[in-house]
């Protein structure tokens, strides 16, 4: 008999946040473009007798997250100096958060999707938080040849350390977690939240288990990951590797193991036999850090409704299928901009959500924009799907307008004045044409009436490329038939 | 004898400056020639003792003539031009070497910093230039500040008692205090962890304070024990040290922990009587406890009579003067400020000096090195000096996770009862109601240069009855109050309660004036007599 195992994985982020300068000091957080180690004071390369001066914007945007992940924000914390030699981390310590960090506790729901793969349901895993910090990041460091190279650029870039229980169960919730996570950081407007670009990192924590046990074995760190899929990669690598050694009769060592995303394998990086001794204490330089009652209220009157929630309003309130829930709440200007739609317009909100989906994304992505930089206001959009439903302009011609509307920047209704647009609904002028035609074509009207219908459809085609596709169709299949069944 | 510029008082010399009798050009011209014939040559690394060295003061440790010369030029400037010159118009000060000056080497005494160069200045030094003051130079300490006698120091030779060539001037602050004391500036800047202020003030007969923790800002000193270290002044006279914390002290946003506090006018009531005024005596501080260093076991031990007889003196002046004195004030935790002091600074100065490293700035080993953590090994052994290893060694050891607990929380416990003691003492509604206790600042009066060197911890007790106010954060002051049979200065304390330096410092002047035509007072350091 086969035993079947199950993974357990916990997952520790570090959030770097979008702050103007970085947390000790008046550099610029973000140095992204900059040549090495022109980004940098006295403060943030550890120079003697500096000190650091917390910046309050990253406490705002981290109670923010902690807020958003239910969690327990604390009203007091402390600073704690995490103290190691690295030769990125000038000060010899990493000015952290230990036992009295910002906030405790709190989850996130992870809606799993169907999966044709292993043929699941789709469901939701709860995610917990085991704890959530703030911190500083440290510099980089590169080898080339027998040179070591240190650039500080990134030397106290705020962090938001977040490390999540051991409650994922496979490559693909890891994956779903860090897609929402990622959804919500954005979201919120506190981290740009780009993995390529290092804004978002995650380390690994892994384990097997028979499926159904309760207990946790010795795991492993995978760590240097840089994408979601590499994550989910990397993870299942080590799954199957845990379960290979497993069933040799081998047991799981605490290794470290690192990444390598070009040749898609894990390497070890070194045994963790022995848990390194940072000597936590309590940074002197800082004040405890006090989140007032009223600062607190002030921080979260910014706090938006987040996107799962929205995302069930949506399907509540607006009768749309979950399917286009999810897609127009994963950015939070999509959201908006499909409610406010959806609200001028008042008609059914699977329309607007077929056009945003169909049509108005395609259109920006293709632009490159944001959803508040297009031309197409919700007021516009709402107008050109009003004038649709009158009849005023059929689908094909209004697929048309939307462009002349980015480009233009004029409401629809002027354009279709404008430009001649609206749907030809005169019987008269429709008949000539109509006329006109069938005499041209006295072979095609002679199958028509031996019995081949079919061929209405065509009739309807040379009419409306006539009419350069203005023609009502109803009133111009009405008439052909009127006169072809004479 | 003659009064030469150098003999005058800060108060005095910016009041010269400003009414124009004498440019500050002048003051600075006196000071540098004076200084260039008693100070001898200033410490230098690997500098061989000679037998003249007994002869000279050697507080300096770089010269800064040139920022002097135009800081001179700068106020009189002003001066002519008839604008506000500064509270300390062209009056020479020195700088304690644990500040960063800008384009200064800023050293700490030690070798992993002898080739550092600042690029950023440190808030009170920048605040003394901004007020008009003349910078003369960087003055020697303990390596570090790691030590009361300035002889740790990479620096040779390490300053001398300018009362007294072959004993110590104290230490740490033991360049600031032998330079003041010997009329090389009239003011300078120290540092205050355990008594580095205060206990070389009180060797060298000067007037040193250690303010209210937060009261100055720490931005720019190279940091020993985070929590305790306090930037103060050293000066001849109550009213320098007044004039020169009414520069430094204040909020900065450069320092978080810095009071935001607003700075009140030390010198408007500071002749005022004190009448009225309480003034404790603990017998707690009257005696020291130490471990024995054959058997390892506490002995408590009587302070000398002389010291104790200094105390006794200064609290009848001040009950003449019609203060109420209140005997016996009990400060029961008293005996653990060392105790506590080994763990709690060990630990921030472990931690603090990490980012000496050799990758930076500073002493890296010219060895070929195999990788990166043979070069660290190298680099900070070759760099530091025994007192810094000794105390990363401790550091470690009493933070390490299997310890902590046992010594490090432990000693955060006892530094809170620390702080309780004085909290009722000083409490308005409580038993005491003191509005200050007046202690001996030292157990001695300076020792010999060699005499306590290589016992770190017998060095350490030397700072028993300055460092509670360190843990406390209180504010406390050192003046001189007499001589020793052997003709050695003798200082006393006044602590007080948070930022009551303004009432410290009228309490100290009330002394001083009390004192002026004392006989003791006409009494000259030995490089001063003979002029």
């Amino acid at each position: 008999m086969t035993i079947a195992y199950e993974a357990v994985i916990g997952l520790e982020t570090h959030i770097q946040l979008n702050t103007l300068t970085k947390i000790f000091c008046s550099c610029k957080a973000d140095s992204w473009e900059d040549e090495p180690n022109t980004n940098i004071c006295p403060v943030c390369t550890g120079l003697p007798g500096v000190l650091p001066v917390l910046n309050e914007k990253v406490v705002e945007k981290a109670v923010l997250l902690a807020a958003a992940m239910q969690a327990n924000i604390q009203d007091l914390s402390f600073f704690d100096r995490k103290n190691y030699f690295y030769p990125d981390l000038p000060k010899g310590y990493q000015i952290s958060q230990y036992d009295h960090s910002l906030a405790t506790g709190g989850f996130l729901d992870v809606p799993v999707p169907a999966s044709s793969d292993t043929g699941s349901d789709a469901y939701v895993r709860q995610v917990r938080i085991h704890k959530l910090h703030i911190e500083e990041d440290a510099g980089k460091t590169k080898k080339e040849k027998d040179r070591r190279y240190v650039d500080f650029n990134r030397c106290g870039v705020p962090l938001v350390e977040m490390v999540t229980e051991p409650d994922l169960r496979s490559a693909e919730e890891a994956g779903q977690y860090l897609i929402r996570l990622r959804q919500l950081l954005r979201w919120l407007g506190i981290s740009e939240a780009d993995m390529e670009k290092g804004n978002l990192r995650c380390d690994a924590n892994v384990s097997i288990r028979e499926k159904g046990s309760t207990v946790l074995n010795t795991k492993t760190e995978i760590k240097n990951v840089n994408s979601i899929d590499a994550v989910k990669d990397a993870i299942r690598k080590e799954i199957e590797r845990q379960i290979k050694e497993v069933e040799k009769g081998n047991t799981i060592k605490p290794w470290t193991l690192d990444w390598d995303d070009n040749a898609g394998v894990l390497r070890m990086m070194r045994s963790k036999e022995t848990e390194a001794d940072y000597r936590y204490f309590h940074e002197p330089d800082l004040l405890p850090l006090v989140i007032s009652p009223a600062w607190q209220a002030r921080i979260l009157e910014g706090l938006p409704e987040l996107p799962l929630a929205r995302r069930k309003r949506f399907m509540e309130e607006f009768k749309i299928p979950e399917y286009d829930a999810d897609i127009l709440t994963t950015e939070r200007d999509l959201a908006d901009y499909f409610e406010e739609t959806a609200r001028l317009y008042g008609g059914d909100a699977k329309k607007i959500s077929n056009w945003l989906m169909n049509d108005v994304l395609r259109m920006r992505n293709d632009l490159g924009k944001s959803m508040q930089e297009l031309n197409l206001t919700p007021a516009y959009l709402t107008e050109l799907v009003k004038l649709t439903d009158d009849g005023k302009i059929n689908s094909t011609i209004a697929k048309h307008l939307l462009q002349k509307v980015q480009e233009s920047g004029k409401a629809p209704y002027t354009l279709v004045e404008e430009l001649g647009l609206a749907v030809v609904s005169d019987d008269g002028a429709i008949r000539s044409v109509c006329e006109k035609i069938i005499a041209a074509n006295p072979a095609e009207v002679q199958s028509y009436r031996d019995g081949k219908q079919s061929l209405m459809g065509w009739f309807v085609g040379q009419v409306m490329r006539e009419m350069r596709g203005k023609a009502d169709p109803q009133i111009t299949q009405r008439v052909l038939k009127e006169i072809l069944d004479k | 004898m003659m009064t030469e510029l150098t003999d005058y008082s800060a108060f005095k010399l910016a009041d010269l400056v400003k009414t124009k009798q004498v440019s500050a050009r002048e003051i600075l011209q006196a000071h540098l020639q004076y200084i260039e014939k008693a100070d001898g040559r200033p410490g230098s690394l690997d500098g061989i003792p000679s037998a003249d060295d007994d002869k000279k003061i050697h507080a300096f440790i770089t010269h800064t003539e040139a920022i002097a010369l135009r800081q001179a030029k700068q106020v009189d400037e002003k001066i002519a031009k008839g604008e506000d010159a500064g509270l300390l118009a062209g009056v020479p000060f020195t700088v304690k070497d644990i500040f960063c000056v800008k384009d200064t080497p800023s050293t700490a005494a030690s070798r992993i910093l002898a080739n550092f160069t600042a690029p950023y200045t440190a808030t009170p030094v920048a605040r003394l230039a901004a007020a008009g003051g003349l910078m003369l130079g960087k003055v020697n300490l303990d390596e570090f500040t790691y030590g009361s006698s300035s002889e740790s120091s990479a620096f040779q030779p390490s300053p001398r008692n300018p009362w007294d060539l072959s004993k110590v001037p104290g230490g740490s602050s033991g360049g600031s205090a032998a330079a003041v004391a010997a009329h090389e500036g009239a003011l300078s800047l120290g540092t205050d962890t355990a008594g580095s202020i205060r206990q070389p003030a009180a060797f060298c007969g000067v007037v040193g304070m250690k303010p209210t923790y937060g009261r100055v800002s720490r931005y720019g000193l190279i940091a020993f024990g985070s929590s305790l270290d306090c930037p103060g002044p050293l000066a001849r006279t109550v009213k320098d040290a007044a004039l020169m914390l009414q520069v430094i002290a204040g909020a900065d946003k450069a320092d978080a922990t810095a009071a935001m506090k607003d700075v009140p006018d030390y010198l408007k009531d500071i002749e005022k009587d004190i009448a009225g005024m309480r003034i404790g005596l603990s017998p707690d501080y009257f005696r020291i406890t130490f471990p024995d260093p054959e058997s390892g076991e506490y002995v408590e031990q009587e302070l000398p009579t002389e010291i104790q007889d200094a105390v006794y003196r200064t609290a009848e002046v001040y009950k003449a003067l019609g203060a109420t004195i209140v005997e016996d004030v009990p400060m029961p935790n008293t005996r653990y400020g060392i105790p506590v002091y080994f763990v709690i600074s060990r630990v921030e100065a472990a931690s603090n000096l990490h980012r000496f490293d050799g990758v930076k700035y500073g002493y890296r080993t010219p060895e070929q090195v195999k990788d990166l953590t043979e070069m660290y090994r190298r680099s900070r052994g070759e760099g530091f000096g025994l007192q810094p290893k000794l105390r990363i060694l401790m550091g470690m050891y009493v933070s390490a996770a299997q310890y902590a607990e046992q010594y490090y929380q432990r000693a955060l416990k006892v530094r809170s009862l620390i702080r309780n003691d004085f909290e009722i003492v000083f409490d308005p509604g409580g038993l005491y109601k003191l509005d200050a206790l007046l202690t001996p600042t030292t157990p001695t009066t300076a020792f010999g240069m060699a005499a306590v060197y290589g016992d770190s911890v017998m060095m350490q007790y030397a700072d028993q009855l300055t460092v509670p106010a360190n843990h406390a954060g209180v504010p406390g002051i050192s003046i001189p109050a007499g001589f020793s049979d052997d003709g050695l200065p003798v200082g006393v304390q006044l602590l007080g309660a948070d930022f009551s330096e303004a009432k410290l410092l009228r309490i100290a002047r009330a002394f001083e004036m009390a004192t002026e035509t004392d006989e003791w007072r006409t009494k000259k350091p030995i490089v001063l007599e003979g002029e």
